[in-house]
């Protein structure tokens, strides 16, 4: 049996409509299902793992990134698969980078049921599929007590998988989700001399399976853009961690 | 002669970039191709090629199948294949390499070995 999660925002009247359609299509393909819908008194993680403990066949999340990166953590290590249908308040590039850019064609890959399965970064106990951030500003990244790395001037440290965004990122890195390793990019500003102060950007890549990594200033990393994870943490790959019902035409 | 863009391009599908301002230390053990921009300590070993930048700064003992040097070099270095010494380069280590080329205006304050071609074939393949 399908499950059909609705996030929160999806119950201002405003969205009724739209849900409506999504309704329609999904019984059109004969993939109706149980619908549940996120408020104040139903989280995400107790949904799931109930509706996962009742038997559910695949989980459905509707949504922007936000529902999916939290549908993603709780997934992880189960074999159930994930599936995506985008609604367009707040980023939706994951759902882009799957292969599912609009409802209809989410529809369709739903339909279509193509699985594939995808590693996953763990930070500590939190598991996703995109990427997560931290300041360069007083953070140590430590390689199986092999070796550390430092960043000399401000910038940003950043954890990719999948990466969302190609543009700007080196060309040499695959940022595959199906490769077994994540990048580590470090990216930093500095001034040039001279009487107009340019900033000129450096990068720096790893292709990494764990590293350890702390700050000595307290800062958090960053995942989604949205949640904050505390530090020390341990970050590694879990090899083909989630399975996700994915598009043709799927950026990876 | 090559320029830099030239010689950075030639290492197709490069694993790792040590950018400027970024320094490593310890023991990086690496199979792909790899190129220094900014400092490095300890000891650096990869079986496929090597390339340090002009503004790298490198205090470590290496080990690649070839590599060219462009910046500051405080250690000995072990080449399978060639070893290209630009003319920025500065080197204060002893070198090991199956063949050699050094520009004018280069550094070099260390011992200088040449090992046959052959041997180096024979490890990369072992």
């Amino acid at each position: 049996m399908h499950v059909y999660i609705y996030d929160s925002f999806l119950n201002q009247k405003k969205y009724n409509s739209l849900l409506s359609k999504i309704e329609i299509r999904i019984t059109d393909l004969g993939l109706n299902g149980k619908i549940a819908r996120l408020g104040l008194m139903k989280n995400i993680h107790q949904t799931i793992e109930n509706e996962v403990k009742r038997g559910a066949k695949t989980i459905v999340v509707v949504g922007n990134d936000h529902i999916v990166n939290e549908a993603i953590n709780i997934m992880a290590g189960k074999r159930i698969p994930l599936g995506v249908i985008p609604v367009d308040e707040g980023p939706n590039l994951i759902s882009k980078n799957l292969g599912v850019g609009s409802i209809e064609k989410a529809c369709d890959t739903l339909s279509a049921r193509r699985i594939e399965k995808l590693d996953v970064i763990a930070i500590n106990n939190y598991c996703l599929l995109s990427e997560a951030s931290i300041t360069t500003d007083g953070t140590v990244v430590e390689i199986d007590q092999n070796y550390s790395i430092e960043a000399n001037v401000a910038g940003e440290i950043r954890i990719i998988n999948m990466a969302l965004k190609k543009e700007g990122l080196p060309e040499c890195a695959s940022f595959n989700p199906q490769d077994g390793v994540f990048e580590l990019l470090i990216e930093t500003k500095q001034k040039n001399k001279g009487f107009l102060l340019k900033l000129k950007n450096g990068q720096s890549i790893f292709p990494l399976k764990h590293l350890n990594l702390s700050n000595l200033k307290n800062y958090p990393i960053v995942v989604g853009g949205i949640k904050e994870l505390p530090l020390p943490a341990e970050v590694r790959i879990i090899e083909r961690g989630v399975s996700m019902i994915v598009g043709k035409d799927r950026m990876f | 002669m090559f320029n830099k863009e030239e010689r950075v391009g030639n290492l197709r599908e490069v694993e790792t970039i040590i950018g400027p301002s970024v320094k490593v230390k310890g023991e990086f053990n690496g199979n792909g191709n790899i190129i220094v921009e900014g400092m490095f300590e300890g000891s650096l070993k990869t079986t496929n090629s090597l390339y340090i930048g002009d503004k790298a700064s490198v205090t470590a003992n290496m080990e690649a199948k070839e590599v060219t040097i462009g910046g500051v070099v405080i250690g000995n270095i072990k080449v399978q294949g060639h070893l290209e010494i630009t003319s920025t380069a500065k080197i204060s280590g002893d070198i090991e390499s199956a063949s050699l080329s050094i520009a004018k205006g280069a550094f070099l304050n260390g011992k200088c070995v040449m090992t046959k071609q052959a041997e180096g074939s024979q490890k990369i393949i072992k």
